[in-house]
């Protein structure tokens, strides 16, 4: 009997090991490393001379001006793009659940500019966008608003970053809300209907609640892809004007690979995961004691 | 089913042994050399290059042998640069390889690539941009086989409908100081409406360091000190609020613009554009009808001192390499008055010697030969720091931050921070 256990856990493991071997040595192994650099002056042209120097990065990434903004920021455009997105998702999924003619072509065109590489939809809107001769502020002049610097205004800049990144990304949570609006039973509508329930009282009383498992899981990976923020200002701002729309990946990325200061990078990788970390760990806390 | 998912497994291990295997790009072969480049061997530089190497294999036959690999970059550089990265921890270095002229110090600093002082053996004839650009501390670490320059590009006609006559524009002997060249974008934007100038503000990246940094050197002013380890002090001195002045007054006036509409200038919306040597291909191929000229850098009224940016891809040589007289023969094969002819008139870049000069002038158009002169003349090669990436984005933050005027009012606050931000990187 026990023979049959070690040689099934043999077989078990061997089946696993691909995908352990690949998640060992792409994610585990480099995470390791990072933190292992991060405590040291990894200097990236001289990598064998780099040398232990304690807690230095991090006490210097505590006066880092721009790291600290890049915080600011990216905080700003969670809370701002997190209830956009989820919302629109969502409104766009309860607009397609309906039987309809021409369902399909709205399902695709939502879906699109999920497809589609964020590169290509910021160079578009860039262009979208431009204050000289972009076509959203020709629109504007001709109804009477006078031309707006949406990514050249340091006020501006980062809530079209969060429009511009919603519209890209709610197709996919409306694929996910759409999968959750059917799984609800018609049977619970009917019941509801024949207790006189208007439309209003069925979406808060009855779609809602049983949406929120669906909701849960949208929030939390809408919060992580968020954080990660870097293509769109890339793209369309450079982490300008002044700053206003660096991000901590992309500040990350600038430190590592164009000034070559990979140690100070992995401290900052380190403290920013650290701080993911709790915000996820407290979402789930608060979304877990909701349930009970 | 199960046959195959072995074959699956089977293979990707395959791919991890190989892929960890890493090939070293020098051979044993004591005189043969490797070399890495940038570009695409589609390119015409790819291709005049390929040439020069065939060109050296042929003449060093039986003594020397060379090899070209191309690793053609993404974007602004950044796979190549990854690809050298990946190469120096590895220890898979080629002898010789390219590399931009703001990496020079990085590269000599760490020990990547070997001083070539001895092996060069036309060094009084390379431009002095050229040598200012490869020196590190002292020694000759890379050579430049061409040079970049940029001009104020105007449209001659709607300056002619202006009403302003060309015969009294600058020349590079003569040019003019910034406020000769703010009336004329006075006189040109009453006349259009429209900013008399795209000075590419919209560009966030290296051409606002490339570009901008030749007005401070004209006042006089510097980014940072002599020996590299101090911008407080310098950059936010006198002659950088001046000069920081100007960019702003020709921000705040109208004369420029932050969102300049795209090719305002190639298609006759804008009649001036600040651009560089690139552009006179692009114009000869896209814009063929429209006549333009160029002219030379404003320059500071203080000092009228005309000076202007330089800067290109070098060659270097490994400090790892055991082959040094091979490497050494073949970078001085590159940069001798031919090569340097061939790749000049292929690519349509500027000449990095003056024999080259003297070799091209008759065979390009007028306004190549005003940045030819402009460069020979007053070229400038960018700070050689080891520190240069952060030094250089600080400098376009500063330029970015300018044009933002009302929110940059004092300029001399604005310099103070960025000095430090600098310092800080150079400590």
């Amino acid at each position: 009997m026990k023979n049959i256990n070690v040689r099934e856990s043999i077989a078990a493991y061997s089946f696993l090991s691909p995908a352990l071997i690949l998640l060992g040595l792409f994610l585990l192994l480099p995470v390791l490393m990072a933190i292992y650099y991060a405590f040291t002056d990894y200097y990236l042209l001289t990598p064998d001379n780099r040398q232990f120097v304690g807690l230095e990065n991090f006490i210097a990434i505590i006066k880092d001006p721009i790291f600290l903004q890049s915080l600011k920021n990216v905080a700003l455009f969670v809370v701002c793009v997190i209830p956009v997105q989820i919302g629109s998702a969502l409104g766009l999924a309860l607009l397609i659940n309906k039987q309809r003619r021409g369902n399909l072509f709205f399902k695709v065109a939502f879906f699109a500019p999920v497809v589609l590489s964020l590169v290509v939809i910021s160079v578009l809107w860039l262009y979208l966008l431009n204050p000289s001769e972009g076509l959203i502020n020709v629109i504007l002049e001709r109804v009477g608003i006078n031309p707006q610097p949406f990514l050249t205004s340091p006020d501006q800049a980062i809530y079209t970053i969060v429009f511009v990144s919603a519209w890209q990304g709610a197709g996919y949570q409306m694929l996910i809300f759409l999968a959750g609006l059917q799984n609800i039973p018609s049977s619970v509508y009917e019941a509801s209907k024949m207790d006189g329930a208007n439309k209003w009282q069925n979406f808060i009383h009855i779609t809602l609640p049983l949406l929120k498992p669906t909701s849960i899981l949208i929030m939390i990976t809408t919060l992580i892809a968020a954080f990660k923020l870097i293509i769109q200002p890339m793209v369309m701002t450079q982490g300008g004007p002044m700053n206003s729309t660096m991000t901590p990946v992309y500040y990350i990325y600038q430190t590592g690979f164009s000034d070559r200061l990979i140690g100070y990078a992995s401290a900052m990788t380190v403290v920013f995961g650290i701080l993911i970390g709790i915000v996820t760990f407290i979402q789930s806390k608060v979304s877990r004691e909701d349930d009970s | 089913m199960k046959k195959f998912m072995i074959l699956i497994v089977c293979s990707f291990l395959v791919m991890i042994t190989t892929a960890c295997s890493g090939e070293k790009a020098s051979s044993d072969n004591k005189n043969e050399v490797s070399l890495w480049v940038h570009t695409s061997k589609e390119t015409a530089e790819g291709k005049a290059m390929q040439k020069i190497i065939d060109r050296f294999n042929q003449e060093y036959e039986g003594k020397y042998s060379a090899n070209i690999e191309f690793i053609p970059r993404s974007g602004s550089g950044g796979g190549y640069e990854d690809k050298i990265n990946a190469a120096l921890t590895t220890d898979t270095l080629p002898d010789v390889f390219t590399l931009d002229g703001p990496n020079t110090a990085a590269y000599a600093e760490s020990g990547m690539i070997a001083p070539i002082d001895d092996y060069i053996s036309n060094k009084d004839d390379l431009l002095p941009s050229i040598i200012q650009q490869g020196t590190y501390d002292g020694k000759l670490y890379a050579v430049g086989y061409s040079e970049s320059g940029v001009g104020v590009f105007y449209n001659k006609q709607m300056l002619k409908d202006a009403g302003i006559d060309l015969s009294t524009l600058p020349t590079v002997d003569d040019p003019w100081d910034w406020n000769q060249f703010m009336e004329l974008c006075e006189t040109l934007v009453n006349t259009y409406d429209v900013p008399a100038i795209d000075m590419g503000l919209n560009d966030k990246s290296e051409w606002l360091m490339y570009a901008f940094s030749p007005f401070l050197w004209s006042q006089g002013g510097n980014i940072v000190n002599e020996d590299g380890t101090k911008a407080t002090g310098v950059f936010n001195d006198e002659d950088s609020v001046k000069t920081m002045n100007f960019i702003q007054d020709m921000v705040e006036k109208g004369y420029t613009t932050k969102t300049p509409v795209e090719k305002a200038f190639q298609t006759g919306k804008y009649p001036m554009k600040f651009t560089g040597s690139w552009t006179i291909a692009e114009m000869e191929s896209s814009y063929p009808d429209v006549e333009y000229g160029i002219m030379p850098y404003p320059t500071s009224p203080d000092t009228n001192k005309l000076v202007s940016p330089s800067g290109s891809w070098q060659y270097a040589m490994s400090a790892t390499t055991d082959k040094k007289e091979a490497a050494g023969a073949l970078i001085d094969f590159m940069t001798s008055t031919e090569s340097l002819t061939e790749i000049t008139l292929a690519n349509s870049v500027l000449p990095a010697a003056y024999s080259v000069v003297e070799e091209v002038k008759d065979k390009v158009s007028p306004q190549m030969n005003v940045l030819i002169k402009q460069n020979t003349k007053t070229g400038h090669a960018r700070p050689v720091l080891p520190e240069y990436p952060q030094v250089s984005r600080t400098f376009q933050q500063t330029i970015s931050n300018v044009t933002y005027y009302e929110k940059n009012n004092d300029i001399q606050k604005l310099l103070d921070q960025k000095a430090a931000q600098m310092d800080k990187a150079l400590k």
